[in-house]
């Protein structure tokens, strides 16, 4: 075994400063001329042509913002730093941060660019749900998008006001609702509202999403003005008769029915992620996060980081969001932008992570572990110093022994382990704790500082990941006399490196088998999660272990 | 170009995130906290995880803290109050009140020796986080009230009795405003009794327990308690109160304590009064399942809380999907206590000459962009412009960042 660890050299290394964004939305547009506004060269692509529609998340806006979106259009176009390219999809991407090569497929034609850096944002997708209550959409049923449009025309405006028809909105019933489509309902019930004061709104909602700006102030301007509420469970029932849908429901309180027959029926939306998300996400090699949005919420890293360093996630292709959300989403990304390219060139560690090309037999194993996507390959493998982000995971996974990770070296690694065991006092249980830098090891010197109760021979080392926690160690801690071994990792979905956790986990299994073969006490050995505030829990983990192994 | 200067009011997670994000960028940082800590109220929150995060971001806080901490550039201005401003032209004078320091950072060990021996146990307070420092602090009441005790505690000799306050002038270019909210207190809803019976806890102390024990236990006897109600909304809309809006964090923290305690006593029967269930994130329609099936929700806000034998409490409560009133004893009542404007919000507008919304908060004064005030130059961040979570808090500072950085024209 070789153990390579160098001190860190800095390098300096020329990356590409072209940024590519994807989607044509408002938060697209914005992106591609925040980033432009900061000189660097934007290649916009918009594969939904979704510049050319207009998003329906976006209606019930202020007029003035109004202007600013169009002026935002407008401005694309004209700017030399942005190559705007419509109907334009993603179809491969290679390479690492500061080095990418896109291929995309523009109108047909195949093309292709090098960029720096990529941010996606796609848009949100909106269908009517009828189907679900099984409603064809008609005159008197009608989609929230449908209502919205017509509400602009004047002459719609005008028939409430002389019509003073009864209107019901069915929201919250087929899908969980969201602040979003609240406001774009609340919307609607004012104008309808202020249009006519003798009109009729009804809305039958589940849970009112009042978790935005203003919208408890909305919902109660509605309700002021005549707005009829029925919060209920279930969805009432409704019968598609001739004349129009007939809506019934109990009500418990008053124990008897009530039965409505809305001259228009407004039927709620799903506001989804846009379908292209987990074609993007494998291209780019990013991770997917629940309900088809982009990335996983990890609290490790800023909301707008991917797990690949280089590639952000802004606006509604990662969770349901308001435009001025998105938009802090586009400033954000632009400084983080400003912060990776900076003037093409970047000063790197000269590896953190290192290949022995003489070992590499290019199995590609690392590729494949690596969560950050920081590994690519010419005849061996190869790992970006500017993408990686030093957890070890494919140094510990490498079948051949090939890659070493600067300061957790394998022969360093040993060495720490046999001195901690060996500075613990005779008669005390030697506790050996594996402890991930990013949870558990601060909880433990936390416990330490706040003098919370620790085992005497309790000894931890430090890894940045506990991905990096190879079988060998916790083997070699039993054989040099640990009574006790902790592998302490982050809760699953907290691990900084998003699958550490994983790895640690199955090896410890192993760790487990191998024991049990050689007879030694299963209990010497525990898998724990734990997250850096805990530290009452990190004292109370080694206390129990202590009273277990004496 | 001469060094810019940015004021950063408040070290909760808001300004932390902002500190360091414009920390290391050619300007320099002055972050300024009122108490002797950084951290601010999210420092205190405890982890929700059960076996999996629940993304709940208070280990996010830490981080951050840690972060900022090791960032040289960044100069903490602790124990720390703006006084008086003055603009000139685009330059911001500040008279900043500081102190006074009881305990001296440069000496003290952080041995822990005036918190373990005081007198009395909220004589010395202690930082949440281990990467404060110094990691006590002591106050002016605290001092008056033992000062023989303090005047001989420390064998460093780091605490100091007799320090005075010390003012500064401070010159900022820009200004970022994150002074945070401040928890409804529970005493404003006289029905709930939350002063009388020790057994109804605010959210807040729910995070204390946890942190001190480990674990949920009764105040009353120290005991893990097998019946928990939680009443959510308490303090926010509110229309008696005047509180028409959501705070927005109460529903996430109450269902993902509520998860976090159910993991650890799976026998924990805990029922959930709301008005309406508000999203925790983007995997809501999954997590929500989950807690429907682990707990039970009613839909109704309960009126009166009555003791019982045992330190027990009766809720009394109208269910609306039953249409009749419930009667129902538990052994714990969690008042999700929710997200109030900084009571120091009004002289905050008046320091720095921006305005007010409608319920108290500093106004944002554009729709499409949520740092900017009616004031050139002073940006907001977190929850001093109205609800927010942790991690909506951070992106919140991180653009207010970067409207400083354009703001004065530094580029990379």
């Amino acid at each position: 075994m070789t153990t390579a660890v160098n001190a860190r050299k800095m390098e300096k290394i020329s990356i590409a400063t072209e940024v590519l964004v994807i989607g044509g939305g408002y938060t697209g547009l914005k992106a591609a001329a925040a980033i432009a506004e900061t000189g660097y060269p934007v290649i916009l692509a918009d594969p939904q042509n979704a510049a050319e529609s207009n998003n329906p998340f976006l209606i019930g806006i202020p007029a003035d913002c109004q202007s600013q979106l169009n002026n935002l259009k407008e401005s694309i176009h004209a700017n030399k730093r942005i190559e705007f390219l419509p109907n334009t999809g993603i179809t491969a991407v290679t390479g690492v941060t500061g080095d990418f090569t896109i291929r995309m497929t523009s109108n047909g034609a195949a093309l292709e660019k090098k960029v720096g850096a990529v941010v996606v944002a796609t848009d949100i997708e909106s269908t009517p749900l009828n189907q679900i209550y099984g409603l064809p959409l008609s005159d008197k049923v009608v989609s929230l998008s449908e209502l919205e449009q017509k509400m602009g025309s004047p002459e719609f405006i005008k028939k409430i006001s002389t019509e003073n028809p009864t209107i019901a909105f069915l929201v919250g019933f087929a899908q969980e609702g969201s602040p979003l489509l609240m406001k774009r309902v609340l919307d609607s019930v004012i104008k309808i509202n202020e249009a006519s004061s003798s009109a009729s709104t009804y809305v039958y909602i589940n849970d009112i999403k009042v978790a935005g700006d203003n919208l408890e102030r909305l919902y109660k301007a509605a309700r002021d003005k005549g707005t009829i509420y029925f919060k209920l469970n279930q969805p009432p029932s409704i019968e598609p008769q001739t004349e129009g849908p007939v809506l019934t429901f109990h009500d418990p309180v008053i124990r008897s029915d009530i039965e409505l027959s809305p001259d228009i029926l407004v039927i709620e939306e799903a506001m989804i992620a846009n379908q292209i998300n987990p074609r993007l996400a494998e291209c780019l090699r990013i991770d997917m996060g629940p309900m088809g949005f982009l990335q996983t919420d990890n609290v490790h890293r800023f909301p707008i980081d991917s797990n690949r360093e280089g590639i952000y996630v802004i606006g509604a292709s990662r969770d349901i969001q308001s435009i001025s959300e998105a938009w802090t989403d586009v400033e954000n990304t632009t400084r983080r932008i400003q912060h990776l390219l900076g003037d093409g060139t970047r000063k790197v560690p000269g590896f953190r992570a290192e290949v022995d090309r003489e070992k590499c037999v290019t199995c590609l194993t690392c590729y494949r572990c690596c969560p950050h996507g920081a590994i690519y390959w010419d005849d061996k493998a190869v790992i970006s110093p500017v993408a990686c982000q030093a957890c070890g995971i494919c140094a510990s996974e490498c079948p051949q022994e090939a890659i070493q990770l600067t300061g957790f070296g394998d022969d360093d690694m040993l060495t720490q382990i046999r001195t901690a065991l060996s500075g613990v006092k005779q008669g005390a249980s030697k506790i050996l704790a594996f402890c991930c830098e990013n949870s558990s090891y601060e909880a433990g010197k936390a416990a330490a500082l706040f003098h919370s109760p620790l085992p005497e021979g309790l000894r931890m080392i430090q890894v940045p990941c506990a991905g990096k926690v190879d079988i060998h160690y916790i083997l070699t801690a039993l054989i040099e006399g640990a009574d006790g071994v902790l592998v302490m990792a982050c809760h699953a979905g907290n691990c900084k490196s998003e699958t550490g956790t994983t790895f640690a986990r199955w090896r410890v299994d192993n760790a487990y088998r191998m024991i049990e073969e050689v007879g030694l006490d299963k209990n010497r050995l525990q898998f724990v999660t734990l997250a850096s505030n805990m530290a009452q829990d990190f004292s109370k983990i080694a206390i129990e272990m202590e009273d277990r192994i004496r | 170009m001469e060094a810019k200067h940015v004021m950063i009011m408040g070290a909760g997670i808001a300004g932390m995130t902002a500190a360091r994000d414009l920390a290391g960028l050619g300007v320099n940082v002055h972050l300024i906290e009122k108490s002797g800590f950084m951290g601010g109220y999210a420092i205190s929150y405890t982890c929700k995880a059960t076996t999996e995060c629940l993304q709940c971001g208070a280990c996010a806080v830490e981080r951050v803290l840690k972060e900022v901490s090791e960032t040289p550039e960044i100069k903490v201005h602790l124990s720390t109050t703006v006084e008086a401003v003055s603009h000139d032209n685009n330059r911001i004078s500040a008279q900043l009140k500081k102190g006074p320091f009881f305990i001296d950072p440069q000496k003290c060990t952080n041995c822990g020796r005036c918190y373990e021996k005081a007198p009395e146990k909220t004589a010395v307070l202690r930082s949440y986080s281990k990467n404060n420092h110094p990691l006590y602090a002591l106050t002016a009441e605290s001092i008056e009230n033992h000062r023989d005790f303090f005047a001989s505690v420390c064998p460093e000799e780091a605490i100091q009795p007799n320090a005075g306050v010390t003012s500064e002038t401070l010159e900022a270019d820009a200004i970022v405003i994150a002074t945070g909210f401040e928890p409804f207190d529970p005493n404003k809803k006289p029905t709930y009794r939350y002063c009388d019976y020790p057994n109804v806890i605010s959210g807040l102390d729910m995070e204390r327990i946890k942190r001190d024990h480990g674990a949920l236990v009764r105040p009353s006897d120290g005991k893990p308690p097998e019946k928990i109600a939680f009443i959510q909304c308490v303090g926010s809309r509110d229309e008696r109160l005047g509180n028409l809006w959501c705070s927005r964090v109460c529903c996430p923290y109450a269902l993902r304590s509520a998860q976090s305690v159910k993991n650890k006593s799976p026998e924990m029967d805990i029922t959930i009064f709301y008005m309406d269930i508000q999203n925790t994130g983007k995997n809501f329609p999954v997590f929500y399942q989950a807690c429907k099936s682990d707990f039970r929700f009613v839909r109704s806000i309960p009126v009166d809380i009555f003791p019982e034998p045992d330190d027990r409490l009766r809720l009394r409560v109208l269910d609306e999907t039953a249409g009749e009133t419930l009667m129902e004893t538990f052994d714990l009542v969690v008042l999700s206590i929710g997200i109030m404007p900084n009571p120091e919000n009004p002289a905050i507008s008046e320091l720095f000459g921006i305005e007010l919304d409608a319920d108290g908060f500093l106004a944002k004064t554009d729709a499409l962009n949520q740092t900017l005030t009616s004031h050139n130059g002073i940006f907001l961040a977190g929850t001093v412009s109205g609800p927010n979570t942790i991690a909506g808090s951070m992106a919140q500072a991180g653009q207010a960042a970067g409207e400083v950085l354009k703001y004065l024209g530094v580029t990379q």
